[in-house]
């Protein structure tokens, strides 16, 4: 999954990045409303955390361009606690809405939330066969044993299980995956898709030649 | 509790005046109509008085009647033989005119009683008998003797009508006896004469006009009444309106204005300053609720920096630069924390009026110097030059508080500034008041910004960039000092570039 942090106080754009790729995403970052709209813009990410006072271009004029491109679940962070300002940033087009300061567990809970329900999911568990994944313990079971994964290799199955049934292109797994800090190696995605298809079963994920991963539901 | 609304009021004196001038109007009304009647009635008396008067006569000899039969009407009737003579000119008997001397010269009375003169003789002229004839005719005549002998009586006179006392003058004189009006007159002799007649029907009548008066009175006093409740009403209107906005703004509702169409008279410019004052005080309150979210917006960031650097930190173990990284963040939220602090701490003392200022006299040139040594260094860490004209500017203020609003000034003039610019700080007397400029050569403030830009939190730069570590407020607090100190604080942007403040301060040389 990947996130871009929309952030001007640079100590808080800090904290959130370290948290954010604690937590397996891949996270871009921008300092200002026009450096974060080019961003949002060009790049497919799957949520968007969005601050409202920014330099250059608030987080209102960010929202209100990208809704006319995208569709990205946006998160938006603000000071601004009047029903008033929570009001006018979900009609603008904000999917979620929280109040500086705030807990970091539950701004987590609240992009998983939005990822989930971007992908049609309603509850945090998805099960496929004897493969069962949960979002909010990031864990994987194959038959009620715990698989160990690691985090690129969680990131590339929660991402093929939220879109069961489709065939996922290698440039989206790329764009989902990895940051742009990230080097990504063309061959990298092969290496993760056979390590992960030892640990759950050769013929979890299949490969459709010349267009992508999928997983069948 | 009726008598405190202004309405009930107007119409209780309204009232009162109108019933005054009805109740003064009715009244002369009434006693001029009585008075007129009684003035018709004494002259139809004094018509008749004349005739009877002249019917009192001395008898002739060989006449017959009069004294013998005292009931009037027989005298006339009885005197057909005598008519027309009294008073044909060259007839022997001169009756009327002067009979009283006639009388006395004359042949002595015909029955003598005592020394008394003789009892005259009474005929009323036959033309004359119509006077008190007749079945409607209310007129009616008593003739006494001077020993309160009746001489004659009409036969419409009541028994009951007795002499009047004597007076000497032989004038016609009035009196009324109950319903009745008289008018009697003593001859020089001491016959008493008197014609009268019952007033009952003028009575009436005027019973009836004074009725007419008091119904129309009632009826003129209803309508005005009710026209005075509906002129009072239409004129309280406008203070209901009024109150009622006053209340829909007391619950809350401040946006809520007096509705002002059609009125332009004193209510309606009453609501305009209403409505003015109204859209002040919704200005400052709505200052204050932006005071309160901007200084609550402002804290929260830091807050929101501290919790998720710790708990984003805390989440796993880290490598010790990781942590210095983490515990670095915390601190420039809480020096960013402590500024904001003792900002609003600041404002909030000087907003109080609790803020002793210090009144002495200072050379502001000195304050300046001053400052201008403990910025040295940031100066020189950005490239800035610093020219400085300072001339001995003496003032009356607090030394400390000015020279937190000099280096507030000079350090903004540093922070917003092209590299290796230039600052120019002047201190000079003019007038009656001391001056500091500080221009800097940066890139100047928006046209838009500058009449907001001593705003509390006020930021010509939207976002809240900590990159400056301002609070906001610096600006806000120069201005609240200056204004303590009785001077004004002006900033100016020139075509050229830049950005000028001017504080000018009062001397306190006089």
């Amino acid at each position: 999954m990947r996130i871009l942090i929309i952030e001007d106080e640079p100590d808080l754009l800090r904290s959130l990045t370290m948290a954010l790729r604690d937590e397996g995403y891949a996270v871009d970052t921008a300092a200002n409303g026009e450096d974060g709209l080019f961003s949002a813009e060009s790049i497919a990410y799957d949520v968007i955390l969005l601050d409202v006072m920014l330099p250059k271009l608030d987080g209102w004029g960010v929202l209100q361009r990208l809704r006319k491109t995208r569709k990205t679940p946006v998160l938006m962070l603000t000071a601004r606690d009047t029903s008033r300002d929570r009001v006018r940033g979900l009609d603008t087009g904000a999917d979620d809405y929280l109040v500086k300061p705030f807990d970091l567990p539950e701004l987590l809970a609240r992009l998983r939330a939005l990822i989930r329900r971007t992908s049609g999911q309603t509850t945090t568990r998805i099960e496929i066969g004897e493969v069962a994944l949960d979002t909010a313990a990031r864990s994987v079971t194959r038959a009620g044993a715990l698989v160990e994964l690691t985090a690129r290799e969680y990131g590339l199955l929660e991402y093929l299980m939220l879109h069961r049934g489709q065939v996922v292109t290698r440039t989206a797994l790329y764009e989902h995956l990895f940051d742009e800090d990230d080097s990504t190696l063309s061959n990298l995605l092969d290496v993760h898709v056979s390590n992960m298809r030892k640990k759950l079963g050769h013929d979890f994920i299949t490969t459709r030649r010349g267009h992508g991963y999928c997983i069948e539901g | 509790m009726i008598f405190r609304s202004i309405r009930w009021r107007l119409q209780l004196w309204h009232g009162f005046i109108l019933l005054a001038v009805l109740v003064g109007f009715g009244f002369t009304a009434y006693r001029l109509q009585y008075a007129n009647e009684l003035h018709r009635v004494d002259q139809e008396l004094q018509q008749r008085l004349g005739p009877v008067l002249e019917g009192l006569r001395r008898p002739l000899p060989g006449e017959r009647g009069g004294p013998g039969g005292p009931g009037g009407p027989e005298g006339p009737r009885g005197g057909p033989n005598g008519a027309g003579g009294p008073r044909r000119p060259g007839d022997p008997r001169p009756i009327d005119g002067a009979p009283d001397d006639r009388g006395r010269r004359g042949p002595p009375p015909r029955e003598a009683g005592g020394g008394f003169p003789a009892p005259r003789e009474f005929r009323l002229g036959p033309n004359r008998a119509g006077l008190f004839e007749g079945e409607i005719n209310p007129f009616y005549y008593v003739v006494w003797l001077r020993d309160g002998s009746e001489l004659s009586r009409s036969a419409s006179a009541a028994s009951d009508v007795s002499r009047p006392d004597f007076i000497r003058r032989p004038v016609p004189t009035v009196r009324m006896r109950g319903t009745t009006r008289e008018l009697y007159q003593f001859t020089p002799p001491g016959e008493c004469i008197l014609v009268g007649r019952s007033i009952g029907p003028e009575l009436a009548s005027l019973r009836r006009l004074a009725l007419v008066l008091s119904a129309l009175g009632c009826i003129v006093l209803v309508l005005g009444l009710a026209g005075g409740w509906w002129l009072a009403t239409r004129a309280i209107r406008p203070i209901g309106d009024i109150s009622a906005a006053a209340a829909t703004i007391a619950g809350g509702n401040l946006s809520h204005r007096i509705n002002t169409e059609n009125t332009d008279d004193e209510l309606g410019e009453l609501a305009a300053v209403l409505n003015s004052t109204f859209a002040r005080l919704e200005g400052a309150f709505a200052r204050q609720q932006q005071f309160t979210a901007d200084a609550s917006h402002e804290l929260r960031t830091p807050i929101a920096v501290i919790l998720s650097q710790t708990q984003a930190t805390l989440a796993r173990e880290r490598n010790p630069l990781e942590y210095r990284e983490t515990l670095e963040a915390c601190q420039r939220a809480a020096q960013r924390m402590r500024r904001l602090t003792e900002s609003l701490l600041a404002l909030a003392r000087l907003d109080a009026g609790q803020e002793s200022l210090k009144r002495e006299r200072i050379d502001l040139s000195q304050t300046v110097r001053e400052s201008l040594e403990l910025l040295r260094p940031l100066a020189e860490d950005r490239h800035i030059r610093i020219h400085s004209e300072l001339a001995t500017t003496e003032c009356l203020g607090d030394s400390e508080r000015l020279a937190q609003v000099i280096s507030n000034l000079l350090s903004n003039a540093i922070l917003h500034n092209t590299s290796d610019g230039e600052v120019r700080v002047v201190t000079r007397s003019e007038n009656d008041s001391a001056l500091l400029v500080v221009a800097d050569k940066g890139p100047g403030i928006p046209a838009e910004d500058l009449p907001r830009i001593f705003e509390r939190f006020y930021r010509a730069d939207k976002s809240r960039t900590g990159a400056t570590g301002g609070t906001g407020l610096g600006l806000a607090i120069c201005k609240a000092i200056v204004a303590a100190h009785g001077g004004s604080i002006d900033v100016s942007c020139p075509v050229s570039g830049g950005t000028i403040f001017t504080v000018r301060l009062p001397s306190g040389v006089r």
